[in-house]
């Protein structure tokens, strides 16, 4: 086993600490890059003008998804020791609804937000701002919603693993959906022009 | 589309194919072990855990640690490590568990934990730890504490430790206890010092 | 409104980057990248001044996104005080709907355990059961309930 680097010793605690701003600038960076900085071209999205966001998102998936992958085939990355979220079915859905009306209405998300803010975006701030009230509310009134927040949980388990299928399989499905979508967006944009 | 695009598309295209090609015969998921690693781990005693601390770790309320039970439901039903869930080998051969928490395991007198422990590594799981002599190690050193007469200071040290937790989990530390009384295992013959070796790291988003 | 001074970089480019960063991120410290996390932890820290070590590397990395963007931004001739909006509604309109989509966002994160950057795309990259669940239930809301939103954007 070769990588994660902080799992044989390679990164310590300090260099593991180090690492996180320098993914966090080539991260900002490619965001800005890409424009996902800008709120009406991230909203533009929902309004089938402007798929950035989904060629960005697919485009990025597929290349971590492939690139772990075939790294763990070789044996330069041990994949079961990345760390991948725990699933909660109910609590994930109504988190997906809440954060769709939100990004829908904001136009920007956690990330890019501070990518707008940082570029002089005063929305950015604002959506910041905003986000930071919606986790203090969560607190507010996590008693009441604890049960719910900590049900259905079915641990770190692929969607592979749920339909029983090998996570190759799984890995096909997702690239045909990224490039089938890769298409319709493509069709999407010559039709408007 | 244009040319760039399409060498792109049939790159990811061929890519993913190729894995699931790669992926046919495997009817499990969970990546390689490595065997070799497996025995090494033993030897060098990284599967184990101490009662004390793992009463530490329980008693800060570390949220990163899941203890699990490998008797019977009667056993349990009589006592069991507070926080413990009841589960068995053959539901611990599916069962999906969070892969950046440590699993805690213990039964009778290790055993069962021990072959639990075998088979979470083999399914890729990778902090899982072991309470080598069960609930007995627990009973003894964590509720039931003892201190020779003739301690050495290590030993007190060890003690005090030990009582501190034993009184949180509502055990009865015994000091001034004659030698032939105190309880053995394998930590008798061990250095107490050594802290638990593994950190524990967790990694949301 | 004000067409940027440089083009944007193309999206597919841009992906594939950013996925090499998120594979770098795998394969340097075993975890993908996050945003949601840093904003929980930074309540956290202000209500009870608890701190979390997860929580601190989301801080330093989402600290790290803003310099990234920041520079990118400059170099590119992109830094503009400015509230970006559509052009029916008012600054004022765009700040408080910016606010308003940010505590749901924040909400939403919550109970999702991530958002697009955790979630979605790291938790997707690995297959995540529970990341698809909310790439999919994020973006139907959102484009099912598109038209609602038309003031604010069109």
């Amino acid at each position: 086993m070769t990588a994660p680097l902080t799992e044989t010793g390679a990164l310590g605690a300090t260099g593991e600490l180090v690492a996180a701003p320098m993914i966090g600038i080539a991260f900002g960076w490619c965001l800005e890059r890409a424009g996902l900085g800008y709120a009406p071209k991230l909203a533009g999205q929902f309004y089938l003008s402007d798929l950035t966001v989904f060629k960005v998102m697919f485009s990025a998936i597929l290349t971590a998804m492939l690139g772990a992958f075939w790294l763990d085939r070789m044996g330069l990355l041990t994949l079961s020791l990345v760390s991948m979220p725990e699933t909660l079915v109910l609590p994930q859905a109504l988190g997906g609804v809440l954060f769709g009306v939100g990004f829908l209405v904001a136009g920007l998300c956690p990330g890019t937000s501070c990518v707008a803010a940082a570029s002089g975006r005063l929305d950015g701030a604002g959506v910041i701002g905003g986000m930071l009230g919606g986790v203090a509310l969560f607190h507010a009134i996590f008693p009441w919603v604890q049960r719910f927040y900590e049900s259905t949980a079915l641990g770190s388990v692929t969607f592979a693993e749920m339909l029983n299928v090998s996570r190759g399989m799984g890995i096909v499905l997702v690239t045909v959906v990224a490039l089938g979508g890769f298409a319709v967006a493509g069709r999407i944009e010559r039709a408007r022009l | 589309m244009n040319r760039r695009n399409a060498t792109l598309a049939a790159t990811a295209a061929t890519l993913a194919g190729a894995a699931a090609l790669a992926d046919f015969r495997s009817p499990r998921h969970g990546t390689q072990v490595d065997v070799t690693q497996l025995a090494a781990e033993i030897e060098a005693g990284d599967d184990h855990i101490s009662a004390i601390d793992l009463a530490e770790r329980i008693m800060k309320g570390d949220g990163n640690i899941r203890v699990l039970d490998l008797r019977s439901e009667a056993e349990f039903g009589e006592f069991h490590i507070p926080g413990a869930r009841l589960t068995s080998i053959a539901a611990l051969a599916r069962e999906q568990l969070p892969r950046d928490e440590t699993i805690a395991l213990y039964s009778e007198g290790g055993g069962h934990a021990a072959q639990a422990w075998v088979l979470l590594r083999l399914r890729g799981y990778r902090k899982v730890l072991v309470l080598r002599e069960g609930i007995y190690e627990w009973m003894s050193r964590v509720l039931e504490p003892r201190l020779a007469k003739d301690a050495t200071a290590a030993e007190r040290r060890e003690f005090e430790r030990a009582a501190l937790l034993s009184r949180y989990f509502g055990g009865v530390p015994r000091s001034g206890v004659d030698r032939s009384e105190l309880h053995t295992g394998y930590w008798t013959d061990v250095a107490q010092a050594r802290p638990d070796a593994r950190s524990t790291r967790r990694r949301g988003c | 409104m004000i067409r940027p001074a440089k083009p944007y970089s193309d999206p597919y480019l841009a992906g594939i980057g950013l996925g090499l960063v998120l594979l770098a991120a795998y394969v340097w410290v075993g975890r993908g990248l996050g945003a949601s996390g840093a904003f929980s932890s930074v309540v956290a820290a202000a209500t009870s001044g608890s701190a979390s070590p997860l929580g601190d590397w989301l801080v330093l990395e989402l600290v790290g996104v803003a310099v990234g963007g920041y520079l990118s931004a400059r170099l590119a001739g992109r830094t503009r005080a400015a509230i970006e909006r559509g052009p029916r509604v008012s600054g004022y309109g765009r700040m408080m709907a910016a606010a308003g989509g940010g505590v749901l966002m924040g909400l939403g994160a919550k109970f999702a355990r991530g958002c697009t950057s955790g979630q979605a795309l790291s938790g997707g990259a690995l297959l995540s059961a529970g990341s698809w669940i909310f790439i999919a239930a994020c973006f139907a809301t959102g484009y099912l309930l598109a038209p609602l939103a038309r003031r604010l954007w069109r």
